[in-house]
Parts: C-alpha cells; sequence; structure tokens
C-alpha cells in the first residue's frame, strides 16, 4: 500500500486561503488504511475548517482515487476548491479530471507494509528488478539506506543499521530468515541494479 | 621501495591517513606530514569522510604526489554513481595516481549534509569489478579504452560488523575481485588485531591492521558508539584514571603496532598529529625493534 501522512490542518487551511466553499476528498485504499486521509480524517478536517470560517461543500470518498472510471464519475457540486487526502497518484487523477483547483492535505510517503495501522515500514522502492527470490522474500534494495543488492556494508553496529540505529540491519534479517528456510546464500558475482528499469515517469501497458 | 613493491615483496607496510582540506588551503596538511616523509610506505587520502564537504581525494592524492608522497587515493561509492566513477578512476590514472582504496562509504546522513540526495549505484564489489574491467581495457559497458590504467587496488573490511559470515565472504569476493590489500577500521587490542589478521591473510590479500590512537575518554566513548566491541572496557578504565589521557592513548596504541610488527604485515595509522612521535616510533621499529628485518 501506499503510505501518506496528513497534513497539519493549519497547513492545509493556509493552502486553501484564497478560497471560500470547499470540498474533502478522502481514500479509502492507501490513506484510509494509514488513519490519514479516509472518510474519518475527511470529516475532520471539514469540521476544523469550517470552525475556521470556511463553507464546507461535500465530505466525500469514491473507495479508491486512483482509478480513472472512478473520479471520471464523480460530479461535484459547486465548490472552490478540492482537498484530496488521496496519494501523490489518486490527486493527480483528481486534478487531471476537473477544472476545480486540487490542493492536498498529505504528503506520499512510500510504498509500506501495514503492521496493525500502528507503524508503516517501507518494504519496496518500485525499482522495477526485484530480487526478493533470492533473499528470503526481505528487499535489500528498499530496507537497507543503500540499496546494496549484494552484500552487507561494513556498518552495522551490534546488528542494526549505521544510518537508523532502531532498525536492524536488513542482511541481518536476509540471513537469519535463509537459515531458518535452510536455504544456502552464496555472495556470488556482484551484479549492478538495472536503474534503468525506475527511470520515472514509468508506463505498464497491460497486454490482456 | 615504493607502496605496491613492498605489498608484492612481502615487506612490512605502514600507512597513514591524512584528509584533504575543508576548502582550498592544503599547504599546512603538506607541512604537518612532513615529518613522516621516508617513513611512511602511503598516505590513505580520504573521500568526503563522514560524508562531510572536503576537497577532493584525487586532487589531494596529486598534491601529495607533487610533494613527494606516495598517496593511496581513496574512492566511496556515495557520492559517484556508475558514470562517475568510471570518470574519476581514469582520471585519477591520468594524474599519476596508482594506489587506491575502494568503499561504499558512510551514509549521507551521518554527515553535516543531511539533504544530500545519497548515491549509492554500486557497491564496493561493483567497484572493484569496474576497476578489473577498466585495467582490461574497457568501460562496463563493453566500449573499448584508448590506454586503460593499472591499478594497485585496495579494499576495506571492519572486523567489528556483521554478519560474520557473510562479511568474511564479501572479503573474500573483494579479494577475488582484485583487491590486493586490505585496510581495516580501528582495532584496540592485539587479539583481534590477530584474528583479524588471519582473517585477511587467508583470503590472500594483505591484511593492513587499522589502529587510531585515542586522545580522550570523550573519543573512547565516540568511538565505542561506533563499534562498541571493539574498545575494550579495561583500556577505558585505565584511560579514566590516566593523569595524561593522550599520551596514555598514544603509548597504547604504540604498544598494539609493536605487537602486530611481530606477526603481522602491515599497520594503518589512522592519526591526526603526533607525526614527529610516529616517525620516531617507525624509526625504532625499522631499526632496533626485533621485527626490523621485516621492512
Amino acid at each position: 500500500m501506499v503510505v501518506v501522512e496528513l497534513k497539519p490542518f493549519n497547513e492545509i487551511l493556509k493552502l486553501i486561503s484564497p478560497y471560500k466553499k470547499v470540498t474533502v476528498l478522502g481514500c479509502e485504499i492507501g490513506s484510509g488504511r494509514c488513519m490519514q486521509g479516509g472518510l474519518r480524517e475527511a470529516k475532520e478536517i471539514a469540521q476544523f475548517l469550517e470552525n475556521n470560517g470556511k463553507e464546507i461543500t461535500e465530505v466525500l470518498t469514491i473507495g479508491g482515487t486512483c482509478l480513472i472510471e472512478k473520479v471520471r464519475k464523480l460530479e461535484f457540486k459547486e465548490t472552490d476548491v478540492i482537498i484530496s487526502l488521496a496519494c501523490g497518484a489518486g490527486t493527480q487523477v483528481v486534478a487531471e479530471e476537473t477544472e476545480i483547483p486540487v490542493v492536498t492535505g498529505v504528503s506520499t510517503l512510500f510504498i509500506g507494509a501495514d503492521c496493525h495501522r500502528e507503524v508503516f515500514y517501507e518494504y519496496c522502492i518500485a525499482c522495477g528488478d526485484c530480487i526478493i527470490s533470492e533473499t528470503a522474500g526481505i528487499c535489500p534494495i528498499a530496507r537497507c539506506p543503500k540499496s546494496l543488492k549484494n552484500s552487507p556494508c561494513g556498518g552495522a553496529i551490534n546488528g542494526m543499521c549505521e544510518v537508523n540505529n532502531d532498525t536492524e540491519c536488513v542482511w541481518f534479517t536476509i540471513e537469519r530468515k535463509l537459515k531458518k528456510l535452510k536455504q544456502p546464500f552464496r555472495i556470488g558475482e556482484p551484479t549492478f541494479i538495472d536503474f534503468s528499469r525506475s527511470n520515472h515517469p514509468r508506463r505498464f501497458k497491460n497486454e490482456l | 621501495m615504493s607502496f605496491s613493491e613492498k605489498i608484492n615483496n612481502g615487506k612490512f607496510i605502514i600507512t597513514a591517513e591524512v584528509a584533504p582540506p575543508r576548502g582550498t588551503y592544503y599547504q599546512t596538511i603538506i607541512e604537518g606530514i612532513k615529518p613522516l616523509k621516508g617513513y611512511v610506505d602511503g598516505f590513505n587520502v580520504t573521500d568526503n569522510q563522514r560524508s562531510m564537504v572536503r576537497a577532493s581525494s584525487i586532487a589531494m592524492s596529486r598534491v601529495l604526489l607533487e610533494n613527494g608522497f606516495e598517496p593511496i587515493c581513496q574512492f566511496t561509492a556515495r557520492d559517484r554513481n556508475r558514470i562517475a566513477l568510471q570518470s574519476d578512476l581514469l582520471g585519477a590514472y591520468i594524474l599519476g595516481i596508482k594506489n587506491i582504496c575502494l568503499m561504499t562509504g558512510d551514509f549521507t546522513t551521518l554527515g553535516d549534509e543531511k539533504g544530500a540526495k545519497p548515491v549509492f549505484d554500486v557497491d564496493s564489489l561493483l567497484m572493484l569489478k569496474i576497476v578489473k574491467t577498466l585495467e582490461e581495457g574497457h568501460l562496463i559497458n563493453g566500449k573499448e579504452l584508448k590506454g586503460k590504467p593499472s591499478f594497485n587496488v585496495g579494499a576495506v573490511f571492519n572486523p567489528f560488523a556483521g554478519p560474520e559470515k557473510l562479511q568474511i565472504e564479501k572479503l573474500r569476493k573483494k579479494v577475488e575481485l582484485g583487491a590486493k590489500f586490505i585496510q581495516t577500521q580501528p582495532v584496540y587490542d592485539i587479539e583481534t588485531a590477530k584474528r583479524t589478521h588471519e582473517i585477511i591473510k587467508e583470503t590472500g590479500a594483505i591484511p593492513i591492521i587499522g589502529l587510531l590512537p585515542i586522545k580522550s575518554l570523550k573519543m573512547a566513548n565516540f568511538i565505542k558508539k561506533l563499534n562498541p566491541k571493539s574498545v575494550p572496557d579495561k583500556f577505558i578504565e585505565k584511560l579514566a584514571s590516566a593523569k595524561d589521557p593522550h599520551t596514555y592513548g598514544w603509548e597504547y596504541t604504540l604498544e598494539i603496532a609493536h605487537g602486530i610488527a611481530e606477526f603481522g604485515r602491515g599497520i594503518h595509522f589512522m592519526l591526526v598529529g603526533k607525526t614527529y612521535e610516529l616517525a620516531k616510533f617507525i624509526d625504532y621499529l625499522k631499526n632496533e625493534s626485533p621485527y626490523n628485518h621485516k621492512f
């Protein structure tokens, strides 16, 4: 899922300072799951804005805001601005499909794993060249700050990452898991990551 | 005898570290290391160590050469992608820099430009592979070079990092990919020095054991924070009760250095200052110590 972080309400208020009538659009996929931009947060923002002199036209969600066919069906009531709480992708889809100004109420963080809705961990950087079959299903490209694909760096301190000392070095995690799986791991001929596969903007065409 | 001749001839090697200036004034640095001329076989010129900006290691290496010192130019993967790395390696060679030491490098957020975009396009193994490819006369994309470099290549090993099995395997790979000498993170007891020496020796590379004299209790705690297993508690206790911690730290380091001369192949002094004293110690090692035949 895409993990987002709600902007402080005051910041949102500042973003929409030129406008009077406001629509708040939540998203139930990543944002809702993170509890940073679902319907509940959309309502909280609306209440805050109303208390600060704005006129709330509508508070709604359509489930996934990155689904173009759903967004196209949307008909907004008369409003000066739309606050989108979807990730960067969803918000852009909305902005593209309407003539009304769109601002974002969240910052998009990363592709992550959801741990009881309490903590979200970055697990994937969408490098486009997935190698986790060889690393016990654990991605060193995303989970090592240096994206070391071939082996650990020499910086781990007591098994913890030199960059984030509250995080285990991912190569320790990989080694432990491989041992458990009784899968041997050998440092083979080092290979380059093909970053041309993650050059953005990317496109994927479904050939089905 | 040059640094690489010493490596090839089985001689004992002494290297020291020198950081390029934060600025353009390098003359004092050259003046500072003058007492070590003829004593130290090679000077590791650091590459923006701890992710803090200093003048380029390539430029500083060239200045060392011009002043009659033999540089070991450090290259990290932190700030260069594979294009810049190949270009800088070729450039360094054109400038007469033959000794290089390759490492992944500290992460950007550990330094003072925390907002910088870290590169890490390649790692230390791939850096070695790149050097090997250049030496074979090609770029890594296969294009032929007009004139190929020939380096004396080194890499690094941290005896306190893990997972141990992977680190040793990685070390082996580094040697397979052309690392002739391996310099280590600082060690603070002779047992670790011996064990590290053996691990590296087994790979076929020349072990050059790192020593960083501790000047104060504060510094000891800092190093311990970086590598909790590296600084023995006993040493810290003695340092705390020492009348002059600076001198005590220095003498302690020399004691280990002397021990390494007994069984080892080389010492890497990561020191700042005390150059006269270091020259005196090296003079003793080379001339009066029972191991003087090794030099």
